[in-house]
């Protein structure tokens, strides 16, 4: 064999060689990520669109499912009962105009000011934009809860005898929480609990879907409707979408 | 007779501070001395362990033994933090570990380890 020929094959062997290692890792770590294969992850982006003018007065289906879902706490005391989702009555400050009751909840921001507020990275956005609480790390400074422009997170005063649903764990005394916007749920392809509550009351008021879709519902809703988020000026870019507020 | 006296008063000035300064060093040899006599109470400890028609635990018993918090912990960072939820999780446990009480909580009670895992995740 010649030097050159010796040098052909050897570089090309080891070029074919490397290239073979790249692939099958890249083969292996697409194999691993299961199910999300198809999704990478960062491409979506939950929101929510809550219709006003579908709402009902004085239906509280979706308060209820919540609770029920997600063991939220509920002691029969204002001090202690926290509210993941929960309605409010605004009245207009000058005249006699009509009262308008709005859905609350935490409204997942691209600049959640929890997150960047606690001192134990409990509270962290995820890659599909929910803002999460990982409850194992909290130390229950509530520091989250002053940051929160929009009073949506809440504090375990009391340990939480209600349990409902036993296959979604409870948080104990001591932590604070808020919306998930059912991430639990959404993971196995289901719709959250308070938008299924709305379906089957037949109002369809709350519809959550992927803002980067632009063939989603909320994306349309979106699109045709004039939206409005509350305290936009803020900066928090939040992903709670009103119509009629 | 009063100079024996004032001797085994003195005596008894230096013995019983020494006693009281030495007792415990000297219950906890005889302790440990008896300690070693009586057999060890790990023995009687049991654990309600699953029938032959579950499959083999995810990892080998010794592992499982001591490390089972470590890969709980671990498999917690992933599904918690990166959203990565594979097939094993403290709630698979209950498959073949049906009962707490019997399984769990027998080791925990005798080590005295009182995990808060239960406070907020379901277990039977």
């Amino acid at each position: 064999m010649k030097r050159r020929d010796f040098l052909k094959t050897a570089g090309g062997s080891i070029l074919a060689g490397t290239s073979c290692a790249y692939a099958f890792r890249f083969l292996i770590r697409s194999d691993t990520s299961g199910v999300e294969a198809e999704i990478p992850p960062g491409t979506r982006r939950w929101g929510m669109v809550i219709d006003l003018n579908r709402c009902r007065e004085g239906c509280a289906a979706c308060l209820g499912a919540c609770r029920n879902e997600n063991n939220v706490a509920h002691h029969g005391d204002v001090r202690w009962d926290n509210h993941w989702i929960r309605k409010v009555r605004l009245e207009k400050k000058h005249g006699k105009g009509a009262s308008q009751e709005v859905l609350l909840l935490c409204n997942h921001c691209d600049n959640p000011p929890c997150a960047q507020v606690c001192p134990v990275q409990a509270t962290y956005k995820r890659d599909d934009g929910i803002v999460i609480v990982d409850h194992h790390r909290c130390i229950g400074c509530r520091y989250c809860m002053i940051a929160c422009p929009y009073n949506a997170r809440f504090f375990n005063f009391k340990e939480n005898e209600h349990w409902p649903n036993k296959e979604f764990p409870k948080r104990s005394h001591g932590v604070a929480e808020a919306c998930t916007l059912c991430a639990h749920r959404l993971e196995r392809g289901l719709e959250p609990a308070c938008v299924d509550a709305c379906a089957k009351e037949g109002a369809r008021a709350i519809i959550v879907g992927d803002l980067n879709d632009d063939e989603s519902d909320v994306a349309h809703l979106i699109a045709r409707n004039p939206v409005k988020r509350i305290r936009e000026d803020l900066g928090t870019e939040p992903k709670v979408y009103y119509i009629g507020l | 007779m009063p100079a024996t006296n004032r001797k085994n008063k003195r005596a008894l000035l230096i013995a019983l501070p020494l006693v009281i300064v030495l007792f415990p060093l000297g219950y906890s040899v005889v302790a440990s001395l008896l300690a070693r006599e009586a057999p060890s109470d790990g023995g009687d400890l049991f654990l309600e362990m699953p029938g032959a028609e579950h499959e083999a635990c995810v990892r080998d018993t010794a592992y499982m033994r001591y490390h089972h918090w470590e890969l709980l912990k671990q498999i917690r960072e992933e599904v918690v933090r990166y959203g990565i939820r594979g097939d094993v999780g403290l709630n698979r446990c209950a498959d073949c570990h049906t009962s707490r009480e019997r399984f769990c909580n027998r080791c925990h009670e005798a080590t005295s380890l009182y995990p808060d895992c239960f406070d907020c995740h379901y277990y039977p």
